[in-house]
């Protein structure tokens, strides 16, 4: 999946401001509504995709989820087809899964018997956390090194930084992960190894579903302290990828801006170079950079599935893995759904983004 | 200007300096809290979870059998890593009649459920009704057999046809016995179509209802189960007060094992456990027994079905290299019946002759032959993965000149072939579903396995005249001659290749005493102990 990510990156990022550029010239208003449209439109694709592609897969989803002698007793496997509306038509089946979809129901899970509904408002915010923490981690240190590499162009320091970022880009995730696990839990003990929480603290009280942020919200100090430790080694495994990404993305947008005349005239009237980087070059190399944030979320999305089966976190990615090997049909589709709320909501959010980063697309 | 501009920097990698100090710091402020904070009366499990549910009538999965074992009492019970004698539990003890198809239970007085209840026959009749009619997973386990009360405290287990194993199959754990009237209180049915109308699921997913030595605490399906001990439970008090079930892989549960007190660790293969230091590890066979499967039916293939290139095959593959493959603990299965049952064989029958394998081929008058193997490609069990078994059977038949394509593919998909019965080569393994040779009668001409390697009824009378007096026969000595006579007729004439049993490892902290495995529970959490 990961590969297919990338190569969409560059194509796209040379569109992006033309297209917003024409879109952001009607009214706001209407721009959310055609953006809410199409999410409607994407969703029933995406349901038909995932349905089509999982009923075509040459496998038997009582077979996977029976045992192997229940799958020889018709009446066990009759009352599993009846169960999750198998021995239905397809088209009937995708009917009747529309209809309960209309309802806020996802069904239920074949894997472990939960209405997939349950199954993601435990998993969404597991990964809502990894997810948010690794591009906090990934936007601050992959912009901070980006400027470095730039403005110390051709230097050592913009050597080395290559060097790092080629890294993060290129080493596989999953073997980050378990280089990050043997090193900082398993030699240094500085970080826990796996899940959530050490496994004799107890989850805070629910609020958000985020841990740390529930454990801040309910005074649990040592909660909060214990749900951050343990996010921070899959947090950073998961942001090595976008740190090199937006470290090589930020320093080729300021080097196109740093030798603009603006920013000559800026550093010829006597303004700091400590205010002409960030006011003038860094806010000018934004909006390129907003977009690569945004395609980092689809990055964390694909990296989720590696890093938290390494590290146990429970999940979208995981429960998206387990979903897939047990043909768990409903969950799948729930997932898919999921994902691709993210993504429009993400996309809708990065071009919000331009008109507030851009004055010119603002008058327009 | 760059020289200057160098100045600006200080504020991104200010920040950059900031993220890093704030991680670290807390890191290290945390660490020391944080060791020894594991409450020495918590026992951590790691497992792999394979976990769908705690409700006993509908779970047969090992995670869920962990579960269960400390939630539900079941009439007979196996302790330690036996599985050959079954001992009291809620029975006192049973009668058999001479037929062996009505056993008669005698249950213990005192046993109340969490609630206070009194646990009566009605209890255990609701629970084994409940099991037969959800119709799921484990209801073969009693098909054929009804059960019923005899006053409150004697339970009568009726079979239409001999059943010498239903002492082995009323201590799995899909039979524990559940609290009925809280149970029916909650959506729960035993009726005939309980497998429409039951809605107990969820709840006994949040609640135990049962009289084991621990109490559900909070169950989470993809993170942990978190038991708590029983203040009430009838017999020996457990050791830890509180049992957490973790779902971890294998690779971290190698480094928690080694970092931790009080853990267990139950998916690591033997090549992880060889390098542990500082913990016990127990390396024991596992009672998966892998086999390799030729096809007997012409219509899939020819070859497979030709009974020279079968005697090829089985005088073709290295016994003694598959077992190295599998690692330490490994043994080479010498039938399909693991050897820890009754009626396994002491040594196998089939030697590896690779001048025995060539003249076969050579007689086959097939020149070339090529066969496919098919296998689940995404299964690792023990540590093994079935694609490196099927390399090593590829290079093996290789030697004597028979080519073999790997036709790998994920679990969902092969075994829908393997059931089918289409596969020109298989290769599978078969987990026990209760410890007793019963269960591997599926091997025989016309039976579930059987059919699947296109071994059809008919196909080898003495073999199947064996199988028939062995599934009704009730004395010990006599069933362990019989399940060995068909034992020896499947490795010397039949399509399948019992390969290996491998290595089962458990790995448990230093301080840790009492916690073999079981091929029933896998792992008995009430009965570990520490020192």
């Amino acid at each position: 999946m990961q590969p297919s990510a990338r190569t969409s990156t560059f194509p796209r990022l040379a569109f992006r401001p033309g297209r917003s550029r024409e879109r952001s010239s009607r009214p706001f208003l209407r721009f959310v509504l055609r953006r809410f449209g199409a999410l409607i439109l994407l969703a029933l694709g995406i349901t038909v995709v995932a349905f089509v592609l999982t009923s075509v897969v040459p496998g038997d989803p009582a077979a996977a989820n029976l045992g192997q002698q229940a799958i020889n007793d018709p009446a066990a496997v009759a009352a599993f087809n009846h169960h999750y509306g198998l021995d239905k038509p397809l088209p009937e089946q995708y009917g009747i899964y529309l209809w309960h979809l209309l309802h806020g129901d996802l069904g239920q899970s074949e894997q472990n018997h939960d209405a997939v509904t349950h199954d993601l408002s435990q998993a969404i915010p597991a990964t809502a956390e990894l997810a948010l923490f690794s591009i906090f981690v990934a936007v601050i240190v992959g912009m901070s090194l980006g400027v470095l590499a730039a403005v110390r162009r051709n230097k050592a320091t913009d050597h080395v930084l290559r060097v790092v970022s080629l890294g993060g880009v290129s080493m596989p995730t999953f073997w980050i992960a378990l280089v990050a696990l043997y090193v900082f839990f398993f030699r240094l003990n500085w970080l826990p190894g796996t899940g959530r929480l050490d496994a004799v603290v107890l989850p805070p009280p629910h609020h958000t579903g985020l841990y740390t942020l529930d454990a801040l919200l309910s005074g649990q100090w040592g909660t909060f302290t214990n749900a951050f430790r343990h996010l921070v080694l899959p947090g950073c495994v998961l942001a090595a990828y976008n740190i090199g990404l937006l470290t090589r993305y930020t320093r080729s947008a300021v080097l196109e801006v740093i030798s603009n005349d603006y920013v000559r005239a800026a550093r010829a009237k006597g303004l700091p170079a400590r205010i002409v980087v960030p006011r003038h070059v860094l806010r000018a190399a934004l909006p390129g950079i907003v977009t690569v944030i945004g395609l980092a979320f689809a990055n964390v999305m694909t990296g989720s599935v590696l890093v938290e089966y390494v590290f146990s976190w429970p999940g979208i990615g995981q429960y998206a893995f387990h979903s897939a090997t047990t043909l768990d049909l409903p969950a799948i589709m729930g997932v898919s759904l999921f994902v691709a709320v993210v993504y429009v909501v993400v996309n809708f959010l990065v071009d919000v983004l331009y008109g507030v980063l851009d004055a010119r697309l603002r008058v327009q | 200007m760059h020289q200057r501009l160098r100045a600006a920097l200080r504020r991104p990698s200010l920040a950059f300096a900031l993220v890093a100090l704030v991680v670290l710091a807390a890191a290290a402020a945390a660490t020391a809290a944080q060791r020894g904070h594991a409450a020495s009366s918590t026992l951590v499990v790691d497992k792999s979870f394979d976990l769908k549910t705690a409700d006993p009538q509908r779970q047969f999965e090992p995670t869920g059998g962990i579960v269960d074992k400390a939630l539900y009492d079941t009439l007979l019970q196996f302790k330690g890593a036996d599985v050959a004698h079954p001992l009291p539990d809620v029975a006192t003890s049973f009668k058999a009649s001479k037929d062996a198809r009505t056993y008669t239970f005698t249950l213990r007085k005192n046993i109340k459920f969490t609630d206070g209840t009194p646990l009566t026959s009605a209890d255990v009749v609701f629970s084994f009704n409940r099991l037969v009619n959800l119709k799921g997973n484990p209801s073969f386990l009693l098909a054929g057999i009804t059960t019923t009360a005899k006053g409150p405290y004697t339970v009568v287990l009726h079979s239409s046809t001999p059943n010498p194993a239903i002492p082995a199959i009323v201590a799995n754990t899909s039979l524990g016995i559940v609290n009925s009237k809280l149970v029916k209180a909650h959506g729960g049915s035993d009726a005939k179509n309980a497998d429409k109308v039951d809605k107990a699921e969820s709840f006994l997913n949040s609640t135990s209802a049962g009289s084991g030595p621990y109490t559900l605490k909070s169950y989470n399906v993809t993170s942990q189960v978190v038991l708590q001990a029983n203040p009430s439970y009838w017999g020996p008090k457990p050791k830890f007060q509180t049992v957490i079930i973790r779902n971890v892989t294998a690779p971290a549960q190698l480094l928690d094992v080694q970092r931790g007190t009080n853990e267990i660790a139950l998916d690591l293969s033997p090549a992880q456990a060889g390098g542990l230091k500082n913990v016990n590890v127990e390396k024991t066979p596992s009672a998966n027994v892998f086999f390799l499967f030729a096809n007997q039916n012409p219509k899939v293939s020819t070859v497979s079905s030709n009974p020279h290139i079968v005697n090829a095959i089985r005088y073709a593959l290295d016994y003694s290299g598959a077992v190295k493959l599998a690692g330490a603990g490994a043994i080479h299965a010498t039938g399909v019946i693991p050897s820890m049952f009754l009626g396994a064989l002491k040594s196998s029958p089939v030697k590896q002759d690779i001048a025995k394998a060539k003249a076969e081929v050579k007689a086959s008058g097939i020149s070339n032959p090529t066969l496919d193997i098919e296998y689940p490609s995404d299964i690792t069990s023990n540590g093994l993965s079935f694609g490196v078994l099927a390399q090593k059977v590829q290079a093996d038949l290789q030697k004597v000149g028979i080519t073999v394509n790997l036709k790998g593919s994920p679990v969902a998909t092969s075994l829908n072939t393997y059931r089918a019965g289409t596969e020109q080569l298989g290769l599978w393994y078969w987990g026990p579903d209760y410890p007793d040779p019963n269960d591997y009668l599926v091997f025989t001409p016309g039976a579930t396995v059987g059919l699947r390697a296109g071994w059809a009824a008919g196909q080898l009378p003495s073999l199947e005249a064996l199988a028939k007096k062995a599934a009704v026969a009730t004395d010990p000595a006599q069933r362990t001659s019989l399940y060995r006579s068909i034992g020896t007729q499947i490795d010397t004439k039949g399509p399948f290749f019992p390969l290996i049993q491998p290595g089962q490892v458990v790995a448990t902290s230093k301080n840790l005493t009492n916690a073999p495995f079981n091929v029933l529970y896998w792992l008995n959490v009430a009965a570990v102990g520490s020192h």
